[in-house]
């Protein structure tokens, strides 16, 4: 096989690839054999008759054409591996000279990963936020865990208070009409916790046990369903129980209650240790993120439109996905959020250009930087999903074919990993941007 | 003598006349009314070959029945042309 490569304009690359005549004839071969089985030629079982009948009866252009079809799309592999193109998309191909004896020439025009022109990638400056756990810090997560550990108290005599559970009966009403699914049986509630309508919970506080109410709500006018957004609703509300949280006090028989620790001061240790761990993650993700995206910005690329819409649809199917855990279909999405498909797209664009971006930018930087992953890396990132998946790590490893996914997550993995080691760490301006970068660190690429 | 043309009427091409080409015999439909010794010139003359034998057979027509009504296929005559060594027939355009 001979492959000649020719740039075109934008990313496109123009290949003309000569096969050699004997891998032809064995292909055009192989093409006969395929088409016989499938005409029916009268005189002739099917299947049955010579290559110069079938040739008279259909002619030798679908053969040819067949053998085409067996000899092009491993030449082509040939050729884009020859030459280390990375194509995007489907090639364009187009048949020059096919015939008995002689090489078969095709021409293949291919859209390829664009150049990336980098900007300055090391010694890029990150605010690194210091990690810091504040006793306060601490005494608000022991207040959740007593929250969370609270026994129920059985309320008899008394009013309800904020904070307390009550169950309910309700039956709601919008201008009098009844309305489906604004009515419930023994529902526990708990007042403050904002799980109904504002105002709703307000208004049974004071309500004692058995005593009837009714509750006068309007619905907020961006009200997921758009009926009832903006209305006023009417609420018939029987308390039928109220229970109050009754917290532990905060002294070693809880710690003891709630963790592995034996004394109320161990508990704290340890969650400072918790804490301080999970906010160095989040530092840690910050930080990635930060300079990855510092990175990206530097660096100039075309983006191809294939792949950005490739990735377009590769958000929309997740969305779906999603809908799906919550048993809806995309259909019925875009008919509650009163939108087309198109607003979709055109929603997901900028993201899914910083994506292909980002991953673009990683991976020049990743070859101009000579990063591969280890064999040892390979190992461990197998051996540390397999105990995630609690599965043997040969098992993990046949599900994971040739390992090309594994070896490009780790590649850039390692890419990010060399952008922060080379990154010059700056204090942090002010408190407050803290906040911002964590929340944007669940989108930095694994 | 009649023409050629109306003596042979057309090459049989099946499973079995193919296979036989290989030994150098080409099998054709011809006019039952035909004997070998015309055959033999016909041949020779539409084709520009040497034929060394001429074996012929009749196919009588099967009987054949659509509902109530019954009918026969037509009987043909087979002729299978032996060649001299070296001599080939390339026409089988009359395929159908």
């Amino acid at each position: 096989m001979k492959a000649a490569v020719e740039k075109l304009d934008k990313n496109q690359v123009l290949l003309e690839v000569e096969v050699e005549a004997p891998r032809v004839q064995k292909a055009i071969d192989q093409a006969y054999r395929r088409l016989v089985k499938q005409v029916n030629i009268p005189g002739f079982r099917k299947g049955k008759a010579p290559r110069f009948i079938l040739e008279q009866y259909i002619g030798k252009e679908p053969i040819y054409n067949e053998a085409a079809e067996i000899v092009i799309p491993p030449a082509y592999e040939e050729a884009v591996a020859e030459h280390q193109l990375e194509p995007i998309d489907r090639p364009e191909v187009e048949i020059v000279k096919v015939e008995d004896g002689e090489p078969l020439v095709f021409k293949a025009r291919v859209e390829v990963k664009p150049e990336v022109q980098l900007g300055p990638y090391t010694g890029l400056e990150v605010e690194r936020q210091e990690v810091e756990v504040t006793e306060a810090d601490i005494d608000a997560y022991l207040k959740r865990l007593q929250e969370r550990y609270a026994e129920l108290e059985v309320i008899e005599d008394e009013p309800a208070a904020a904070g307390d559970i009550v169950t309910i009966d309700f039956k709601g009403t919008v201008d009098g009409q009844p309305y489906p699914g604004m009515e419930g049986n023994n529902y526990p509630l708990e007042l403050g916790s904002g799980t109904f309508i504002t105002g709703f919970e307000e208004q049974l506080v004071g309500a004692r046990v058995n005593e009837e109410r009714t509750v006068n709500v309007t619905f907020p006018s961006d009200y997921h369903e758009k009926d009832l957004a903006g209305k006023e609703a009417v609420f018939q509300v029987t308390v039928r129980g109220i229970k109050r949280k009754k917290l532990a006090p905060l002294d070693d028989e809880f710690a003891k209650d709630v963790s592995e620790c034996e004394t109320l001061a161990d508990l704290r240790q340890d969650i400072r240790r918790r804490l301080e761990e999970s906010q160095k993650q989040r530092v840690e993700a910050a930080v990635r993120q930060a300079v990855v995206e510092k990175a990206v910005a530097a660096a100039t690329v075309e983006l191809p439109e294939v792949m950005v819409e490739r990735r377009i649809d590769a958000r929309i199917r997740e969305l779906e996905r999603n809908l799906q855990a919550r048993e809806m279909t995309l259909e019925e999405f875009l008919k509650n959020t009163d939108k087309t498909i198109g607003d979709l797209e055109k929603e997901f664009r900028p993201g899914a250009e910083r994506d292909v971006k980002t991953e673009l930018v990683l991976e020049a930087i990743a070859r101009a930087e000579n990063i591969q992953p280890s064999q040892e890396e390979i190992d461990a990132e197998i051996e540390r999903m397999a105990r995630i998946f609690r599965q043997d790590p040969d098992t993990v490893r046949k599900n994971l074919g040739d390992l090309s996914v594994l070896k490009y997550d780790i590649m850039i993995k390692k890419t990010i990993d060399f952008l922060v080691e080379h990154s010059k760490p700056v204090p942090p301006r002010e408190q407050g941007a803290a906040g911002e970068t964590a929340e944007t660190a669940e989108a930095t690429p694994a | 003598m009649r023409a050629p043309e109306e003596i042979i009427i057309r090459p049989l091409v099946t499973e079995k006349s193919t296979g036989l080409m290989a030994d150098n015999k080409y099998t054709f439909l011809v006019d039952p009314g035909a004997n070998k010794i015309e055959i033999k010139h016909a041949i020779e003359k539409l084709f520009n070959v040497k034929v060394l034998k001429v074996n012929t057979l009749m196919d009588r027509g099967k009987l054949r029945r659509v509902g109530r009504f019954q009918g026969r296929q037509s009987d043909r005559k087979k002729a299978i042309v032996t060649l001299k060594p070296g001599d080939k027939i390339k026409v089988f355009e009359g395929l159908e």
